[in-house]
């Protein structure tokens, strides 16, 4: 080697200069910049492939159609474009969705942030992760094939039809569980101990102080939480595809057939709309839409989970 | 003297005269900047050949920030920059030509913890000669580093081991031997033995006295009898707040270490080694 | 005076009244877990008795069909799946723990450029799989001319598993103490070597585990693949990265629109195999996790 061991040198060692070039490091550091670009770069396709198409659209169809008018069926001859069915039944499945993820997985994860002990944590923690990982097309079969038929039998007077914004937004919020839980749990985790250890000196009980000082010691994280499952339950498409229906028709009636945009996409997307065609616009048109919708609320989400990181950390 | 600190000092066997003294770093008017902080202000020190330096004061003042200057750790610090000179041999440490790695392989460095790599004790002693290149005769390498460390009779038979399994005292050697096994000329410890026991320590201590013969050492501590029991020379810094209300640290006195120990010419030494403040 | 009670504030310190609530509150948080575990058993318990008639070799043997459910398999699904998840960990894992490493030892965090980065990947981990559908469709399949292949299926899924590749190695990369950094930079390691041969090592079950995560979404992932022209019956294994394809999820999704009873027995067969093949990566990442769990 080049390096020879070198004595503890008396007087004056040789100069402190670069033994050896290392263009090697240089290297290696501008291959890993290129890998963090490439996130970069999927962001930039993605509003590129959505851009052009949906200018295009909107040459044809009119702003005033599409946000105007309240009948929806690009694929249908004539063809309407008004988006709100379809807007509508992504805010009611939503909705649907939220009342049921919200309330489970925030008491899931005051459970595990201030009551479970660490053996309690090692069991359900894995439950929440095993549900996280069970794959959309799941939910949705059980959803048609199992959730539906049982709310037929219990409640008739509903009237739900085979495929209907219930079932679909129950599974959703089923779906969305883990990530309000465990993004719930982080931000309470990253509460001060001392803001509790206050708490108790004062004489508060552990619900009082779970409720009282832990949870608005990490509502910005909370809301984070909610806003990100928010998002996810907007955009989440194979539960909605298979078991809400692909019927655009304008509603409110949870026990309706219903199509949401995600849902619309992933029909259009799937047939055989040719290249250019006004069918084929429209799924850039709705991706655009709502790409918007989750891009601003996941942005905000990451702000508030930045800010919370400030204060604590 | 009215009150003298109740301290062991060492022998007076180092020249008195200032000339006499055979610097291995001149530190000339030196500053150190967190961004636009200034951390140390205005520090001038020698570091004498095969001596070992310690460094006093309370926290805060800026004992270990400097010390980070003579290896360039400090570089690794976002915003950190440093003004003035530190001379090592005649070359300037933070001159346009000179490769911090290089620095770091001539100034080794020992850490306030022990803070072994999770792998093998002979792997965490071969690590460094490895990053430099080194390929030969590796197991003698680490047999004398170890030995120089005064920790071979007590892994000799487990250098296989993971190096988490020792003691803390053993851990702290073994991070010697580590920095030793890169044949650097100067030895940089951080308060090295503020995580040991007292029997630790002395171990510590007693071979600080072995490698003095043949490595210059610098020894940052807050523990003001162990700067007396082992070294030569020692510098007193504090922390002064300036007219904004920013404390800055500085050295206040810089001397032989028995002569700061029994006539310290500044007051806030005496105060400080008497146990009044700090 | 003040009179010294003693025996009384002794009885005062005795609990009162408060138990039955905290207790019904406690009992309410451990019951929104115990519906979430209750949900995940009936689900389980139901696609395994759905699809119990159809789980026998024929399932993985016999190709794709809409007309004879009977003798219908799932085997380009599979094949499909496996091409993918291949060229996916090809693709995704480099590339996502390169850039970890970049973002956690190099980045300096007060550029802007960095933020924008770091900002922008929490930002696509949430961005619908279905956007990353029309990514795939309009840049990928079309503009890049890679058409409905294998390939495009594998590049389309390593961007959507790419944020989440780089978020969990970017976990593990931080869990390794700044002093085994230190210890190395001061020994005079170059920043690579330290990365090399301290951090890296020092993570590697946590990007193991984080690897096996993302790979495990990417294979239960079918919306994105909706758009890329795997819906369509494809009734042979993939030849290569050129080829066209299924991919197991599809194939569900497949059966579950056809209106037949018997398809829907054998979509839940398909789901017993794709939640078995999931439970089993999952429990390894979770097994790496526990086993190799350093504690410093």
């Amino acid at each position: 080697m080049s390096a020879p061991v070198r004595a503890a040198a008396p007087g004056s060692p040789k100069s402190l200069a670069r033994s050896r070039p290392r263009y090697g490091e240089q290297l290696i550091k501008a291959i890993l910049l290129i890998s963090a670009l490439v996130s970069i770069a999927t962001t930039v396709g993605i509003i590129v492939a959505l851009v052009e198409p949906t200018i295009e659209f909107f040459s044809e169809v009119s702003f005033g159609e599409f946000f105007g008018s309240t009948t929806w069926g690009p694929l249908f001859s004539p063809p309407a474009f008004g988006v709100w069915p379809i807007i509508v039944a992504t805010l009611e499945i939503t909705l649907i969705a939220i009342l049921v993820a919200v309330p489970l997985g925030l008491a899931a994860a005051i459970f595990l942030s201030e009551y479970a002990t660490p053996r309690v944590r090692k069991i359900f923690k894995p439950v929440l992760e095993v549900l996280a990982g069970v794959p959309t097309v799941v939910f949705g079969f059980f959803a048609l094939t199992f959730v539906t038929p049982v709310l037929k039998d219990w409640f008739p007077f509903l009237g739900l039809e085979a495929k209907n914004a219930l079932s679909a937004g129950l599974l959703v919020g089923v779906m969305i569980i883990p990530i309000v839980a465990s993004l719930s749990e982080d931000a309470m985790a990253a509460v001060p101990n001392g803001l509790r250890e206050g708490s108790y000196a004062l004489g508060a009980s552990k619900m009082l102080t779970s409720v009282r000082v832990v949870v608005p010691a990490a509502f910005s994280g909370i809301v984070a939480a909610v806003i990100l499952a928010i998002s996810r339950a907007a955009g989440e498409t194979m539960i909605v595809a298979i078991a809400g229906g692909f019927k655009s028709v304008f509603t409110l009636n949870p026990a309706d057939e219903m199509a949401t945009m995600a849902a619309f996409i992933a029909q259009a997307g799937s047939g055989d709309a040719s290249v250019g065609s006004i069918p084929y616009k429209t799924i850039f048109a709705v991706g655009s839409l709502l790409f918007i919708m989750t891009f601003f609320m996941n942005y905000v989400s990451a702000r508030l989970v930045q800010k919370y990181r400030e204060v604590y950390e | 003297m009215t009150s003298q600190p109740n301290v062991t000092i060492r022998g007076p066997e180092v020249p008195n005269t200032p000339g006499s003294l055979d610097p291995v770093f001149t530190v000339e008017d030196l500053s150190v900047f967190y961004g636009d902080y200034e951390a140390v202000r205005n520090v001038d020190m020698l570091i004498g050949r095969r001596e070992i330096t310690a460094m006093i004061g309370p926290s805060g003042c800026g004992k270990s920030t400097v010390l980070r200057c003579f290896n360039r750790m400090n570089d690794l610090i976002p915003g950190a920059h440093i003004k003035g000179k530190i001379l090592y041999h005649d070359e300037n440490l933070y001159g346009d030509h000179v490769d911090p790695i290089e620095v770091r392989r001539r100034i080794g460095m020992v850490f306030q913890k022990p803070n072994p790599f999770p792998k093998a004790i002979y792997d965490n002693v071969a690590y460094g000669p490895r990053v430099n290149g080194i390929k030969r005769n590796m197991d003698d390498l680490v047999e004398e580093a170890l030995t120089k460390a005064a920790l071979w009779d007590e892994v000799k038979d487990k250098l296989k081991q993971n190096a988490l399994s020792l003691s803390g005292g053993q851990q702290q050697r073994l991070c010697i031997a580590r920095a030793i096994a890169v044949k650097p000329e100067v030895i940089l410890m951080d308060e090295p033995c503020s995580a040991l026991d007292p029997i630790a320590t002395t171990k510590i201590e007693d071979l600080m006295q072995e490698l003095r013969q043949e490595y210059t050492i610098l020894i940052v501590t807050h523990n003001m009898q162990q700067a007396a029991r082992v070294s030569d020379r020692t510098a007193f810094f504090t922390a002064d707040v300036d007219s904004a209300g920013v404390r800055h640290g500085r050295l206040v006195e810089f001397d032989q270490t028995t002569r700061i120990f029994t006539k310290p010419s500044d007051k806030r030494t005496e105060d400080y080694i008497t146990g009044r403040f700090g | 005076m003040a009179v010294l009670s003693t025996p009384k504030s002794a009885v005062e310190l005795a609990s009162k009244g408060r138990p039955l609530k905290e207790h019904l509150f406690r009992v309410a948080l451990l019951s929104s877990l115990a519906i979430a575990l209750i949900f995940l058993g009936m689900l389980l318990i139901y696609v395994l008795e759905e699809g119990w008639p159809r789980l026998s070799p024929t399932l993985w043997e016999n190709m794709p069909s809409i007309r004879r459910p009977e003798t219908a398999g799932i085997q380009s699904g599979i094949f499909g799946t496996l091409w993918i998840i291949g060229l996916t960990a090809l693709m995704a894992l480099p590339t996502g723990i390169l850039a970890a490493v970049y973002l956690e030892e190099y980045a300096d965090r007060t550029r802007w450029y960095n933020k924008v980065i770091e900002l922008n990947i929490s930002n696509l981990a949430a961005v619908p799989s279905i956007v990353y559908g029309i990514l795939g469709l309009g840049i990928i399949a079309r503009w890049l001319q890679f058409g409905f292949t294998v390939m495009t299926g594998a590049i389309t899924v390593s961007l959507l598993v790419l944020p989440i590749v780089i978020i969990s190695a970017r976990e593990a990369i931080r869990a390794v103490p700044p002093s085994i950094r230190e210890g190395s930079l001061a020994l005079g390691a170059t920043q690579w070597q330290t990365i090399w041969r301290q951090v890296l090592p020092a993570s590697i079950p946590g990007i193991a585990t984080g690897s096996i995560l993302a790979l495990s979404r990417a294979i239960g992932e079918a919306a994105p693949f909706l758009m890329l022209g795997a819906a369509t019956l494809v009734r042979f294994n993939p030849e290569g990265v050129w080829s066209s394809f299924t991919v197991l999820p599809l194939q569900i999704y497949n059966f579950i629109s056809q209106s037949r009873e018997e398809f829907h027995v054998l979509a839940a067969a398909a789901i017993v195999i794709l939640l078995a093949i999931l439970l089993l990566m999952n429990s390894v990442a979770i097994w790496l996790r526990n086993r190799y769990q350093k504690r410093w």
